[in-house]
């Protein structure tokens, strides 16, 4: 048997460009994470998402309310996560109790609020039905007297009278805006529990502008922040979200700004 | 029996009737169970002190009942004395050189000047049957309600008083029994954070149901005839009452804290299960404030002590509102408990029942993955102190409505709960431990 004269191990120089090589191949890797439906994460990012399409349509007659994650994966960058989510929804409106379901990639950057979001959904109603049903909505909050400063939507004991439910309802578009912009990755998530102290104007190019107080929930700290917000709104034009909060314990203001369409 | 004719026999025949007898005349004066009991206010100077009050609880005859059990010398320790035996317990603590206060005087004067201000108050309901089980109540009207439910059904109901809050509120528990002596048993508690009426509302309507239930429905008669149900329908008195006159968002109890002007102790932080850790904070003015030390805040205590002294629970459920969810230990651990996969299925099952109602969906899994992580909470304490069927549940909605759950959807919440509460109580039963 002929001795094999071992080969030559690799230099120091190979070595060093194997090492940069792998550096940079791992920067543009990108790792793939199976992810629960039922897990926090996607729920997460179905969250974001919803509240960022509520906003963007801007249509208060068919605001969508998440129902079931049905499945999702990470996508780890450097930076942050992109999430790919598909989830269930059904409409606000009970009474239509229709279903339909949403695809969305959500950026999270790390640490950082407004995850970017690229969204799309089943239609709840065609366009057509839909036009009709938010100009509906806007002659309601037109003829509307505004409510006493004190009333707050819902009432302590989670009433709605039927006459203020287009105010709750034209409300979240700001409030989804809002909440949008605060969902961080994985760390917080809100929710509104009321509105209150409203003032409603009709701009002379008819939008309509609505300026209230909300409380909003704020789920990993239980906390409940005050906020401001100045929402500019008409059915078929682009609209406007302006808020301003008041966080409870440390007194920090966080505010933000926007536009969103019309339709989508 | 022998039918002896004569004096010893008659004699006999009295002693076994004077229990009987004596019994009849507390359900008769029921509403005065209490008059002349006091609740005394001890400091222990030392562990031999301790030691000494400690053999106070052990006592089966001086039936002393303690509110804040003896711990470490320094921290108060408050036990309700029965009138009968008052005399005997102040002479052992006298002569054991063991000072106290006379805390609450009569709890009987109480508990006359808290219904005095109930039946002033505005639509008092005459009976549980008439009680509009679709509406949001005030402390007031569920206690009234209480009273009512107890009165009506006493052969499967009675009322305990377990301790008192902060701003001196009597804390009740409903003990639903068909036996007599000390047996299994099932704990529920809702309404701990004030502000998820839902709860409340939820744990009125599920007393209403067991009362109704008991000897009609196979499921419940039988987990019955073996173990008894204890029901703590408002867990969070004062800061339930503080939601209905000033901030209906308000979560944690009433307790004024030292160097803040900020009240209020999260009970749900507050056990001593992980007390302290990041799932929680030491900021007073903070929704998750954990309080001082563990068990500090009484609405916390009292179950505590109650649990710890009745020695035979062997499930417990919490519930909460809101985001539809059934959770299981722990919350302030990673690791899972030994008992992970049974509580999962368990859990799996419960959810199951639930969304057979109503169609409402509902995640479940260990609090720590499912919700966040969360120091000191009710069920991690519960399952270390060998209650392993310990749950959490969260209750309707997932955001729309929040804490402000239109009454509209009380009913059809606690209809759908019912059956996983039920599920998880016949899963205890059947597997006895």
């Amino acid at each position: 048997m002929l001795a094999r004269r071992r080969p030559a191990g690799p230099g120091p120089t190979a070595l060093l460009l194997v090492a940069l090589l792998a550096a940079e191949a791992r920067a543009s890797w990108l790792i793939r994470r199976p992810l629960s439906p039922s897990g926090p994460e996607l729920r997460q990012a179905a969250r974001a998402a919803l509240h960022f399409f509520n906003y963007r349509a801007a249509s208060p007659s068919t605001v969508r309310v998440l129902k079931e994650v049905l499945n999702g994966t990470a996508l780890i960058r450097e930076e942050g996560e992109n999430i790919k989510v598909a989830f269930s929804i059904e409409s606000y409106r009970t009474e239509n109790s229709q279903l339909g379901t949403c695809s969305a990639l959500v950026g999270f950057k790390d640490h950082k609020s407004r995850p970017t979001v690229n969204i799309s959904c089943t239609p709840l109603l065609d366009q057509k039905e839909r036009k009709k049903e938010d100009y509906k909505l806007y002659k309601q909050i037109k003829q509307l007297e505004t409510p006493p400063f004190e009333t707050t939507i819902p009432g302590k004991l989670g009433d709605m009278d039927p006459s203020l439910q287009p105010l709750w309802e034209l409300a979240m578009i700001g409030n989804s805006f809002l909440m949008w912009e605060k969902t961080t990755s994985t760390s917080s998530y809100y929710y509104v529990q009321q509105i209150t102290n409203i003032k409603k104007w009709i701009r002379p190019d008819d939008f309509i502008i609505l300026h209230y107080r909300l409380l909003l929930h704020e789920f990993r700290t239980q906390e409940i922040i005050s906020c401001h917000l100045h929402l500019v709104w008409h059915p078929e034009k682009p609209s406007k979200t302006q808020y301003h909060c008041q966080d409870s314990g440390t007194q920090e203001n966080g505010s933000g700004n926007s536009e969103g369409s019309g339709f989508l | 029996m022998p039918m002896a004719a004569g004096g010893p026999a008659l004699l006999r025949l009295i002693m076994r009737g004077l229990p009987i007898l004596s019994f009849l005349l507390t359900v008769a004066f029921s509403q005065k169970m209490f008059s002349g009991d006091q609740v005394l206010r001890i400091r222990a100077k030392d562990q031999k002190q301790l030691q000494l009050l400690r053999n106070l609880e052990d006592s089966e005859d001086l039936k002393v009942d303690f509110w804040h059990a003896p711990a470490r010398p320094s921290l108060p320790v408050d036990m309700r004395v029965p009138f009968s035996n008052l005399n005997a317990v102040k002479n052992y603590l006298n002569s054991s050189g063991i000072s106290y206060t006379i805390m609450i005087k009569d709890i009987q004067v109480l508990l006359d000047e808290e219904k005095k201000g109930m039946s002033s108050s505005r639509r008092l309901e005459r009976s549980t049957s008439s009680f509009r089980y679709n509406a949001y109540h005030t402390l007031e009207e569920i206690y009234t309600w209480m009273d009512n439910l107890v009165a009506e059904h006493s052969d499967l109901v009675s009322k305990i008083m377990i301790g008192q809050t902060f701003e001196k509120r009597p804390i009740f528990v409903l003990k639903f029994s068909t036996g007599n002596k000390s047996r299994p048993a099932i704990w529920i508690d809702s309404g701990i954070h004030a502000r998820e009426w839902i709860t409340q509302a939820t744990g009125v309507w599920t007393a209403m149901k067991i009362v109704t239930d008991c000897g009609e429905e196979p499921v419940l008669t039988n987990i019955l005839n073996h173990m008894d149900i204890f029901l703590e329908v408002v867990t969070n008195p004062d800061g339930f009452a503080y939601t209905h006159s000033t901030n209906r968002l308000w979560r944690k109890n009433r307790a004024v804290n030292s160097n803040s002007t900020c009240k209020g102790v999260d009970p749900n932080r507050n056990w001593d299960a992980g007390f302290g850790g990041v799932g929680s904070s030491n900021n007073p003015c903070s929704e998750t404030y954990h309080g001082p030390f563990p068990h500090s805040e009484p609405e916390v205590a009292s179950i505590a002590n109650f649990i710890q002294k009745h020695k035979h629970f062997k499930a417990l459920m919490s519930i909460h509102s809101y985001s539809q969810m059934l959770l299981y230990p722990y919350g302030y651990r990673k690791e899972p408990t030994l008992d992970n996969e049974e509580l999962h299925n368990l859990a799996c099952k419960a959810v199951e029942a639930l969304s057979q109602v109503h169609g409402t969906d509902y995640i479940y899994g260990r609090a720590i993955s499912t919700i966040y992580v969360a120091n000191g909470i009710t069920i991690d304490w519960a399952y270390e102190h060998d209650i392993k069927y310990s749950f959490s549940f969260e209750l309707r909605d997932t955001g729309i409505y929040g804490f402000l759950l239109p009454a509209s959807q009380i009913i059809p919440t606690a209809e759908e709960t019912w059956p996983a509460i039920l599920t998880i109580m016949k899963h205890a039963y059947k597997n006895p431990y």
